[in-house]
């Protein structure tokens, strides 16, 4: 594998991904949302707004008993890791699926329709380091933009929360399982589904729409955390982490094989 | 070595077929082109030989390797200015011939001095870090070309190479194809509608028409070959206008139209007969001021060659 040919194409296609406003808004606006304004919003919400405390409470005893025996008794500490360790804890694995997502769609659809992806296959890029630097261009930012997300999430909630906790609580075990090992596979089957619905169609809008449905594995994790159906510890985050890696290993391992300039010209 | 060999080259798209049994050679240096109508075959002609297409049957060679066996080689020296530009409009001038150098693996200290000639060399070097996006159509078309030279290589493919170029840019462009060619041995396979373009340039072309060879050789021979009379002017004294005349019109098969003016057009001459017209009009005492023949052009066959290829599918 001729890495400076990958390295080339990846620079090309984050520079051309940095400079569209239609693709960073999303890539902007989501994490902002995610990591930083819903943490300082839920950390703060018992606070400003009335009757909170008590519909947390409420909710609280309506949590399965396993995960209300792990947080004790509920008090305003108690809400505070209940909301950040367990409720929106997966919402932050939305962060790297969308991210790899968007950018994979604009890097395998979007350049078939922008009609630059003819001079790529011209070029004497293998199919194969073609294909892994379009991994790469979307998989590399998504991770890091996780990873920066939850160093700036972590502070956010450590911050706000100090009135109450008086101390570093955050990231426990699971948070950080999370952001280094589900973290990158989410992102890895972002991209992948989007790879598999690129090759099947021609524009980037159809890629987005299609390729957004891989997300329901994210919701079900969410709903499930929410509702008390899934106790997400550390061993559930490495067991969740190792299957989703394995989805998108084979996802992509297809998608290796499917990946061939003869079949992709047609397309253009 | 031949550049580009194909023998017996078949394509299909589903049910229809784009190349049947193609068998050409373009030889190392060469400037030659492919002409044709709009699904002729030529696109995929290129694509094939770049690798980009895999054949049903027959044998494609570039410099003596296969391009599906090893694309990544014979990629590597060669380049395809494609139909339209196909440029990124997000980046800049500088940093598409930059990201294409090296993906093309060019030494990295001689990126920076390459880019900078190319963009001089295409008059774009003022615009340089300005995003493609705001270019003119002439001004993209200069980019992709200077894109396909970024890697110096040896067997470039220029699909209508001077569409959206203003006259200067497009003598620009060919006196650009035949240095390539003639001075430093490059080959280029032009694909192109203009036909005097192709007459200009190229050392051989083919015609094809519905994916099959109609015709292969140089402009001029396909010319004779399909048109092999003649039309020849000839301007004598107006005054022994009606005599020459006469001396030519009992000619087998000749027309013979005049204006008065001692300008004599004669059409449907054998090209072996001009001798013999000019020694009828000198040994009948005609003053003869002018004779000369008009080559048939690459136009006329070509359209000759379409119209006959459309007979015969």
């Amino acid at each position: 594998m001729n890495q400076r040919i990958v390295a080339a194409i990846v620079r090309k296609d984050l520079r051309v991904v940095r400079r569209s406003r239609a693709l960073m808004t999303p890539l902007i606006v989501l994490p902002v949302l995610l990591m930083i304004v819903f943490p300082t919003v839920f950390t703060f919400l018992p606070r400003i707004v009335g009757g909170a405390h008590t519909a947390f409470a409420e909710m609280f005893r309506n949590l399965p008993d396993p995960v209300k025996r792990q947080f004790g008794e509920f008090t305003e500490a108690t809400w505070i890791r209940v909301v950040h360790t367990q409720m929106l804890a997966p919402l932050m694995l939305l962060v790297p699926f969308m991210v790899a997502n968007v950018i994979a769609a604009d890097g395998f659809a979007g350049e078939r329709e922008r009609k630059t992806l003819e001079p790529l296959l011209y070029t004497p890029a293998t199919d194969a380091e073609l294909f892994f630097a379009k991994l790469l261009a979307a998989w590399i930012p998504a991770v890091m933009i996780a990873f920066g997300g939850a160093f700036i999430y972590a502070v956010i909630v450590n911050v706000t929360a100090w009135p109450v906790m008086h101390r570093v609580f955050f990231p426990d075990l699971t948070w950080t399982v999370m952001v280094l090992w589900m973290a990158p596979a989410f992102a890895a089957l972002g991209l992948a589904g989007m790879l598999l619905v690129s090759l099947r169609v021609r524009g980037m809008q159809e890629a987005t729409q299609l390729g957004g449905l891989f997300v329901l594995p994210v919701i079900a994790l969410v709903v499930g955390e929410v509702r008390g159906a899934i106790l997400l510890g550390p061993l559930m985050a490495i067991l969740i982490g190792v299957f989703v890696w394995a989805i998108a290993g084979a996802l992509l391992a297809f998608g290796v094989r499917r990946f061939r300039r003869t079949s992709l010209v047609a397309k253009l | 070595m031949p550049a580009i060999l194909l023998d017996r080259v078949l394509h299909r798209y589903g049910d229809t077929t784009a190349l049947r049994d193609l068998s050409l050679t373009v030889e190392e240096g060469e400037v030659f082109s492919l002409l044709g109508h709009n699904g002729a075959g030529k696109t995929t002609t290129v694509r094939i030989v770049n690798g980009l297409l895999a054949p049903a049957s027959g044998t494609v060679l570039v410099f003596g390797r296969s391009p599906l066996d090893d694309g990544a080689i014979v990629r590597r020296r060669t380049a395809v200015l494609t139909e339209s530009p196909t440029l990124d409009d997000r980046l800049t001038a500088a940093e598409t011939l930059s990201a294409f150098a090296e993906m093309y693996d060019v030494p990295r200290a001689d990126i920076e001095p390459r880019v900078n000639a190319l963009l001089a060399e295409f008059g774009i070097a003022d615009r340089a870090n300005d995003r493609v996006g705001g270019f003119s159509r002439g001004m993209k078309q200069r980019l992709s070309l200077a894109r396909a030279l970024v890697h110096d290589p040896d067997l470039l493919f220029l699909d209508e190479p001077t569409a959206g170029l203003d006259p200067v840019a497009t003598q620009q462009l060919h006196d650009m194809v035949r240095q390539m060619a003639r001075t430093r041995g490059r080959t280029v396979v032009l694909c192109t509608h203009n036909l005097v373009e192709a007459q200009a340039l190229s050392d051989r072309v083919a015609v094809l028409g519905g994916g099959e060879l109609l015709a292969l050789g140089t402009p001029a021979e396909l010319a004779r070959r399909i048109t092999p009379r003649l039309e020849v002017t000839i301007e004598t004294d107006p005054a022994r206008e009606g005599d020459a005349v006469a001396l030519i019109a009992g000619l087998d098969g000749l027309t013979v139209t005049t204006d008065r003016t001692g300008v004599l057009r004669v059409g449907g001459i054998p090209r072996e007969r001009v001798p013999d017209i000019a020694a009828r009009l000198v040994a009948g005492g005609i003053p003869l001021y002018r004779l000369e023949p008009h080559e048939p052009s690459l136009t006329d066959a070509y359209f000759a060659l379409q119209h006959a290829g459309k007979g015969s599918r």
